[in-house]
């Protein structure tokens, strides 16, 4: 079944909610594992998991460095420097942190490179989603396949002219410092065009507009839809309750 | 309005209109670009009545593309350069007065676009880059104008049968070969029904097929009345149908008439415009009909009999197998859409062809024939699926494109996809200091720009330069680095009559020093005239 997008969007969403509302580690564990089962099976792991890197590993490490050397309540300490300690509960704190924006993150991010995008932007501006909205995230989501054809084809262009680039992954990233000037300039010059013909096309026309494409949908989809906002609503307001309950 | 559509899918114009009254007129003082001291137009009265076709002949350079954009709404005064004077579109008429009376009135670009359809004269600038299939682009428009499906579906039918698209609604528009994305470029203008159609040079990359078919959408659009405008530096026959030929040449108009009365008398025409069917132009009738071009020099089959410059061998290729996508994804989505199994078609099946040193082989074919994704096999772009390619006697396979490089020249199909620094100097430059020590590599890119016309240019912005110009300096970096095999894909396009007269130069001087030539083109004339050997590449296969 091909889902509609706005069911896995509202998917990733309140999955994404729920886990970071819960705060317990075992499921934030459980959800960032399934993300990546899903990923490897979609076909779709070795696109997301360089990106899921580029997120997560930054986060992580500051958060290790936050509190697994500043936490005030540890008092269990392995390891002290001065002022900075690193503590059990520190770095259990961290951890579960940690897990719980892996999860969270991994969510999104299998729904934004799994997502068909006409797909999505059709969903979208069929229920009144301004044009120019739809289209700008369409443009978002599709930034990153459009810019590696063009440095693809910046790539072929010198090639031809004699720029050798040996097959692999390191020799490509080194040959990349030539691509990206001509990259950065052709994006702006076509940026000027692109936008006088999408203004010709109407597409800001601020009047209603109708999809060509047909994006299926059912009654159990949206009842789903339905069901997942209360769920991570619900989530949230339990979370907050709790919250002040606690203190 | 789009609800209009009648059996033939051309739209009828909701609202009665006056056939004196013209759909649009302009009145150029004068056109400046901004940060540019000179006026690329000047003195230009148009108007344009229901129900005309109007062409205006120029030479490279002469302010083409820039008049059409501006008629077009896609270069707005203000933003995009100053103009003094009015455009008046259906009986509402702005008038600019430049620097003097700012801000000056604007052009709103979609209420522009429509009454106004447009094909720029590099089609790709039309596609939406967030639509995923033919019939999605076709149909952008009409989704912004709020058309309801039904009439959308058959709009989108309609028009593709129009301009010969049928089979490929389904495809991805950034997979289209150059004639295909040209058609799609033409479907988007006229698929909402415009009042007035301008074209800038839409029949280059055409095959002899897409031609027809749009010198009849032409006709009928003329017939319900459409205006039409056609902005080109090659007399293509259709043309001779036009009720009005203007000229233009550095910025202003300067002869208008009926082609009859421009072919009369000669001189009329600035020596820049070409006609494909042949180089006599008219007054020159008694210059012999076709001089041949190819160099004099016989091939040198005898001098090196073992190894021709270029070799072939049952050479096959599908997109698809070296396609980036990841294969478990395809396979997913096959099983979801598509019947289980069925793999991309090849584009080519077993093509093999010898080249020797000195000699020039055309190829011609359909669009989409795969002309493109043949010539991007010989230097290594493209790698086939099986078969062999032989460079002097050497195999490529395994060698990275940038190797087989120093010996392959090719000239891509859109110049736009060649060039890519930030002067002309140095776009020709590039790569030539690994083959040429610094000076010699200086040298030679100068000269390079000289033998193709362009140096006064040296240090312009490639994409400011003319497409003409942009053309012959794509050339200039393929003949900077002297290559044995020279590949052009379709090199007569986008050039006028001066820088035709160059390329046949440089092509006919590359092969007199024994380059063995790969080109492409739908012009048979051109293609007789200048090769030794004219082959045709359709279904897979090339035919002699
Ligand atoms: N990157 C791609 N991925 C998939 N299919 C492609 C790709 N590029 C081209 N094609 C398809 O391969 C076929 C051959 O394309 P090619 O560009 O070689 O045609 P061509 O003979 O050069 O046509 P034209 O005369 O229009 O330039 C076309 O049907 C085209 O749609
Ligand atoms: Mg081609």
């Amino acid at each position: 079944m091909r889902l509609n997008p706005l069911t896995s969007l509202a998917l990733a969403g309140a999955t994404a909610v729920i886990t970071t509302a819960a705060a317990s580690w075992p499921l934030s564990l459980a959800v960032a594992a399934a993300a990546l089962a899903l990923a490897v099976r979609g076909g779709i792991a070795r696109r997301l998991l360089p990106a899921a890197a580029a997120v997560l590993v930054p986060l992580c490490l500051s958060l290790l460095i936050m509190h697994g050397l500043f936490f005030p309540e540890g008092w269990t300490v392995l390891v002290q420097w001065g002022p900075a300690r690193i503590t059990v509960e520190g770095l259990a704190f961290a951890l579960e942190r940690a897990a719980q924006i892996a999860a969270a993150v991994l969510a999104l991010l299998v729904f934004s490179f799994s997502v068909h995008v006409p797909d999505l932007v059709a969903a979208l501006s069929a229920r009144g989603v301004q044009g120019r909205f739809a289209f700008v995230l369409a443009s978002t989501l599709t930034l990153l396949p459009a810019v590696t054809s063009r440095v693809h084809r910046i790539r072929q262009a010198q090639e031809s002219r004699g720029l050798v680039i040996r097959p692999g992954l390191l020799h490509r990233a080194t040959a990349f410092r030539l691509q990206a000037v001509p990259l950065v300039l052709s994006l702006i010059e076509e940026a000027g065009t692109r936008a006088a013909a999408l203004e010709a096309r109407g597409f800001s026309n601020t009047g209603p507009r109708t999809s060509y494409r047909a994006v299926p949908d059912s009654r159990l989809q949206r009842t789903l839809r339905a069901v997942l906002v209360l769920a991570a609503t619900a989530a949230v307001a339990a979370r907050l309750w709790l919250g002040r309950a606690g203190t | 309005m789009a609800e209009a559509h009648n059996s033939e899918g051309i739209q009828d114009h909701g609202d009665a209109q006056d056939p004196a009254q013209p759909i649009l007129s302009a009145g150029i003082r004068t056109f400046t670009f901004p940060d540019d001291g000179v006026p690329v137009l000047r003195g230009i009265d148009l108007a344009f009545l229901p129900g005309t076709l109007t062409v205006v002949l120029g030479p490279s350079g002469s302010g083409k593309s820039t008049l059409g954009r501006l008629l077009a709404g896609w270069l707005p005064p203000g933003g995009g350069g100053t103009l003094h004077g009015f455009l008046e579109l259906a009986g509402t008429r702005l008038h600019f007065g430049g620097a003097d009376h700012p801000p000056g009135p604007r052009i709103n670009p979609s209420a522009w676009g429509r009454q106004v359809g447009f094909v720029p004269q590099d089609p790709a600038s039309v596609l939406s880059t967030v639509k995923a299939t033919v019939a999605e682009e076709l149909a952008f428009g009409l989704e912004n104008a709020a058309v309801g499906r039904a009439a959308m579906t058959a709009a989108v039918e309609q028009t593709a049968a129009l301009v010969g698209l049928t089979e490929l609604l389904e495809h991805n528009p950034v997979q289209l070969s150059g004639g295909q994305l040209r058609r799609l470029a033409i479907g988007c203008a006229v698929i909402a029904g415009p009042r007035i159609l301008i074209m800038d040079e839409p029949f280059a990359s055409l095959d002899s097929a897409g031609s027809a078919r749009l010198a009849g959408l032409v006709r009928k659009l003329v017939k319900r009345g459409t205006a039409v405008v056609i902005f080109s530096q090659v007399v293509d026959a259709p043309l001779l149908e036009a009720g009005t030929w203007l000229v233009l040449a550095e910025g202003s108009i300067r002869a208008g008439g009926t082609p009859a009365e421009l072919l009369a008398r000669p001189g009329m025409l600035p020596a820049g415009i070409r006609y494909p069917s042949g180089p006599s132009g008219p007054g020159q009738d008694e210059a012999p009909p076709t001089a041949p071009l190819k160099p004099h020099v016989q091939p040198r089959r005898q001098a090196t009999p073992a190894a021709p410059a270029l070799e072939l061998r049952e050479l096959s290729f599908s997109y698809g197998a070296g396609d980036r996508t990841p294969r478990r994804r395809i396979r997913r989505r096959g099983a979801a859409h598509e019947p289980q199994g069925t793999p991309p078609p090849e584009v080519l099946k077993g093509i093999s062809l010898a080249v020797h040193a000195g000699e020039i082989v055309a190829v011609t074919g359909p669009n989409g024939a795969g002309k493109s994704t043949l010539l991007r096999h010989l230097n290594g772009l493209l790698r086939p699926t099986s078969g062999q390619i032989l460079v002097g006697g050497v195999e490529i396979a395994g060698t990275p494109a940038g190797v087989v490089a120093q010996r392959v020249g090719l000239l891509f199909q859109q110049p736009r996809d060649q060039l890519f620094e930030r002067t002309a100097l140095r776009e020709v430059h590039f790569g030539l200091d690994q083959l040429y020590s610094s000076t010699e590599a200086g040298e030679r890119a100068s000269t390079a720009l000289e033998t193709v016309g362009l140096a006064g240019s040296a240090h312009g912005h490639p994409v400011e330069l003319p497409a003409s110009s942009q053309r012959l300096l794509a050339l200039a970096t393929v003949l900077a680095r002297n290559p044995s095999v020279l590949a052009l894909d379709e090199p007569t396009v986008a050039l006028d009559g001066n820088g035709l007269a160059r390329l046949d130069a440089a092509v006919g001087a590359a092969a007199e020093e024994g380059a063995a030539v790969v080109l492409v083109t739908h012009d048979l004339t051109y293609a007789r005239r200048m090769a030794h050997r004219v082959v045709t590449l359709e279904g897979g296969q090339l035919l002699p």
